[in-house]
């Protein structure tokens, strides 16, 4: 669709005139998120300032039934912003400042647009900690990470960011502005919207305000790497160290070509001759963390660890934890183009559905790379391929990552862990939930949005 | 479809992850995708694809507001080549007479050797003349120091004519420097401003003018010299005079004096030095780091000239921070960032003063002096 110039001008009058960009190259510019495959450009890209003039636009799009896609740092993997039928691109970045930090309540009030470091740091200056840790963290909005219920790198001990969120305003399509919980731990007054709307994918409503939950920040924290001969291996290890009676807050596992990817950006000097490794860690107070620290040691080397190591200083625990972080980018060096799935299975089966995936991609015939976060079941299997040009090896790629759904299902797996469904993954929810409770997604999204004007073509349709 | 203004592999590096974002200055500055590095590099695969027209203006209007500063390099976890495609891109956008006038000027006077001689000689004697010659004129004198083989001081075209005081002073400070008259511009100035192959051919010339190794008082310089003749060809001076300070500190008001260092974002970004400068600071006075050092200051080779107004914004917040910092001095890398520094603290009628490495390291007293 386009906008036609009375539409335009209307907008212009909502947010002004420098607020609406609709020249061919800025359009371009919100084309794609960082989804591989998928790119669709808008009629509009707005830049609104507060709540109220979400609430206009929203109303605007309603009224002309506008296709309306909320973005933050449009950083997601699963292509939840880019607009696939056209429409406007809502961009929240400018609503960007923290609100509160409340050391009393644990708690803090920020607008959707903050980064999810600038969150954590806010709180770490007041000696309080931001669980959530996707490991894009730096660029990633607050919004976005509720919008997406991102996990990330401290989902096994402290849970994804649905934990961590108290409440919500939020710009119903209609125009309706509404709250959901609040400052408050316990409130059962109504359906919980909080966590219908935490993962919905900018599909129910635009998030524009969050109280969120923080915690005490641990005293200290420290991180260690035990190689293995195989990833498999790896994967077993991952049982073994909970069995050894710790929860550790980080456990991530990397295959043989993820830690010469790592290794060849951060220069971390990690084994060259290992077929994976897990990446551990804890945080606590020092004795504590020494102690567990320990045992997830022990557990590794009973499990078959030919050597594990641990941070000699934080600024080495920092280094590991941040190069984890830009593993996906990292890969890309052994190829232009990265396509990564999410599958996720119970713990216990993690070793399975790595072999699985070695035998899926030698069945078709692509270099498949894995990463992820072992504790939670939580695999990246990552598809490398030299350009989306080889249309043969990208299809080879898509049969292969189909497989790898079928198997993560079959072993009482997800098709997504934390990136959520978006227009990625679409055309697999329906083998995840059934008719029936695809039908009551459905119903679900109409009672927001009758006119069926947010994020169009994504989760909910 | 234009299909050639890149090279592919260079373009299909980048996977879109957005990890840059947070490194760009211009990004900072609108919030806009289109002038951050991620959405740059999606506008030129849609000039690439023919998805937009040649003279699209969002094309020209981001080509040319991106600083080239690299920030985004460093951080790309994808190895993303950003400074390299920002040449090959003006090389289309400003191709012909699409080159602002500013800089086609400017390349014009670059390419001038004996005009930049004169330049150098001028502001040689205007210096020389005046009292407050930035040079101590009691320095060692370099006559019968023994020359090193094949190491010799790039005088840069624009420092000739602006700052001569700070190749006299790097070479009061290593005496084996030579520094031939007859040597021509680099040709980063070239390359930066769409003409790369002339950028080249210049860096080409100058390699075979001054054989052996090159050091360079720019950080600019270094970097494209480093690109074009190789890396083992040049040293920027900080990496020359690693562990070679001199003796002694720098004292103000009978203290020692607090030191801090705006990073050429080149040399940074580009070639990974920033240890060695501030290795040489803190051997000789009180050093502070500005929180934002490794960011542009806006100077940013023409684009002071060619974006005045975003220059200036972003140099006022740089200001900012020089003012609150509580310094004597603030130290360049770079003849650029020298001049937009000194620009801005003047205007603010600051009492910091902008200073080369080169021309505060030969203000050091030795102990015994």
């Amino acid at each position: 669709m386009t906008l036609s110039v009375p539409l335009l001008a209307e907008l212009r009058g909502i947010v002004g005139a420098p607020r609406v960009h609709d020249a061919d190259g800025d359009l371009v510019a919100y084309s794609r998120d960082a989804t591989p495959l998928f790119t669709h450009a808008p009629d509009a890209v707005v830049f609104p300032a507060d709540t109220a003039e979400v609430a206009a636009v929203l109303a605007w799009a309603t009224r002309h039934r506008v296709p309306v896609v909320p973005r933050g740092a449009g950083s997601n993997l699963c292509a939840a912003t880019v607009p696939l039928r056209g429409g406007v691109v809502l961009v929240l970045t400018r609503l960007d400042r923290i609100l509160e930090v409340s050391a009393d309540e644990l708690l803090a009030r920020v607008q959707p647009g903050v980064t999810a470091a600038a969150l954590a740091d806010a709180a770490a200056a007041r000696g309080l900690l931001w669980a959530p840790d996707p490991g894009s963290r730096t660029v990633a909005t607050v919004g976005g990470t509720i919008a997406t219920c991102a996990g990330g790198l401290r989902g096994l001990k402290y849970g994804v960011t649905r934990n961590h969120v108290l409440g919500l305003e939020a710009v119903l399509p209609t125009g309706e502005v509404i709250r959901t919980g609040g400052r408050l731990w316990k409130d059962v007054a109504g359906y919980d919207l909080t966590r219908l709307l935490t993962g919905s994918e900018g599909t129910l409503a635009v998030l524009t305000e969050a109280t969120v939950a923080l915690l005490p920040a641990p005293e200290s924290g420290n991180t260690g790497v035990a190689y293995f001969r195989t990833l498999a291996d790896a994967g077993a290890a991952v049982a073994a160290v909970i069995r050894a009676g710790v929860l550790p807050a980080t456990l991530e596992f990397l295959d043989r070509a993820c830690i010469d990817a790592v290794e060849d950006f951060a220069h971390l000097g990690l084994r060259a001759d290992a077929g994976g490794l897990l990446l551990f860690g804890d945080d606590g107070p020092p004795d504590l963390v020494a102690r567990h620290l320990d045992r997830i040691g022990t557990a590794c080397v009973d499990a078959g660890a030919i050597e594990v190591t641990t941070a000699r200083a934080v600024a080495q625990a920092e280094a590991l934890l941040a190069a984890r972080r830009c593993t996906l980018p990292a890969l890309s060096r052994r190829g232009g183009v990265t396509i990564l799935e999410d599958a996720t299975v119970p713990r216990p089966r993690i070793a399975d559905m790595v072999d699985r995936i070695e035998a899926i991609a030698a069945r078709h015939d692509v270099r498949i790379a894995t990463f992820g976060h072992a504790g939670d079941g939580n695999l990246h299997p990552t598809c490398v391929l030299d350009s989306t040009e080889d249309t043969d090896e990208v299809r080879r790629a898509e049969a292969a990552f189909a497989d790898i759904f079928a198997a993560a299902l079959d072993l009482g797996g997800t098709i997504t862990g934390e990136h959520g469904v978006g227009a990625a993954k679409l055309p697999f929810l329906g083998a995840r939930l059934g008719a029936d409770h695809l039908a009551l997604l459905r119903r679900i999204k109409a009672a927001f949005d009758p006119a069926g004007i947010l994020n169009p073509g994504k989760l909910g349709s | 479809m234009t299909g050639d203004v890149f090279h592919p592999e260079q373009l299909s590096r980048c996977i879109s992850c957005g990890f840059c974002l947070p490194a760009c200055p211009t990004y900072a500055l609108t919030g806009d995708e289109a002038s951050s590095p991620r959405g740059r590099i999606t506008l030129m695969r849609a000039l690439q694809d023919g998805v937009l027209p040649p003279d699209d203006a969002t094309l020209a209007e981001q080509a040319s507001s991106c600083l080239g500063c690299r920030a985004c390099e460093p951080v790309c976890p994808a190895g993303v080549e950003y400074g390299s495609l920002l040449e090959q891109w003006r090389v289309h956008q400003w191709r012909g007479r699409r080159r602002p006038v500013p800089a086609r000027l400017l390349m014009l006077v670059a390419e001038r050797r004996r005009l930049l001689r004169l330049l150098g000689l001028l502001r040689r004697a205007a210096a020389g003349a005046s009292p407050s010659a930035e040079v101590p004129t009691s320095a060692p004198s370099a006559d019968g120091a023994p020359r090193a083989a094949g190491v010799q001081l790039l005088l840069g075209c624009f420092e000739r004519g602006l700052f001569p005081a700070v190749s006299r002073a790097a070479q009061v400070l290593d005496p084996a420097l030579t520094a031939p008259a007859a040597q021509g511009c680099c040709g980063a100035l070239h390359a930066h401003n769409g003409d790369l192959a002339g950028g080249e051919r210049m860096a080409h010339r100058l390699g075979a003018e001054l054989p052996g190794t090159i050091v360079t008082t720019s950080g600019g310089c270094a970097a494209h010299l480093a690109a074009v003749l190789g890396r083992d060809r040049v040293r920027e001076l900080s990496q020359w005079l690693t562990g070679r300070a001199p003796a002694g500190e720098l004292r103000v008001d009978g203290r020692r004096a607090r030191v801090t260092l705006q990073d050429s974002c080149h040399l940074r970004n580009g070639l990974g030095v920033y240890a060695e400068p501030r290795a040489l600071l803190r051997s000789v006075a009180h050093y502070v780091e500005l929180p934002s050092a490794a960011t542009c200051c806006g100077a940013a080779g023409t684009y002071s000239l060619l974006r005045p107004r975003e220059s200036r914004r972003i140099l006022a917040a740089k200001i900012d921070e020089i003012e609150a910092a509580g310094v004597d001095y603030v130290v360049t890398v770079n003849p650029g960032c020298l001049r937009q520094l000194r620009t801005g603290l003047r205007r603010r009628r600051s009492t910091v003063r902008a200073v080369h490495l080169a021309e505060l390291l030969v203000r050091v007293t030795s102990p015994s002096g």
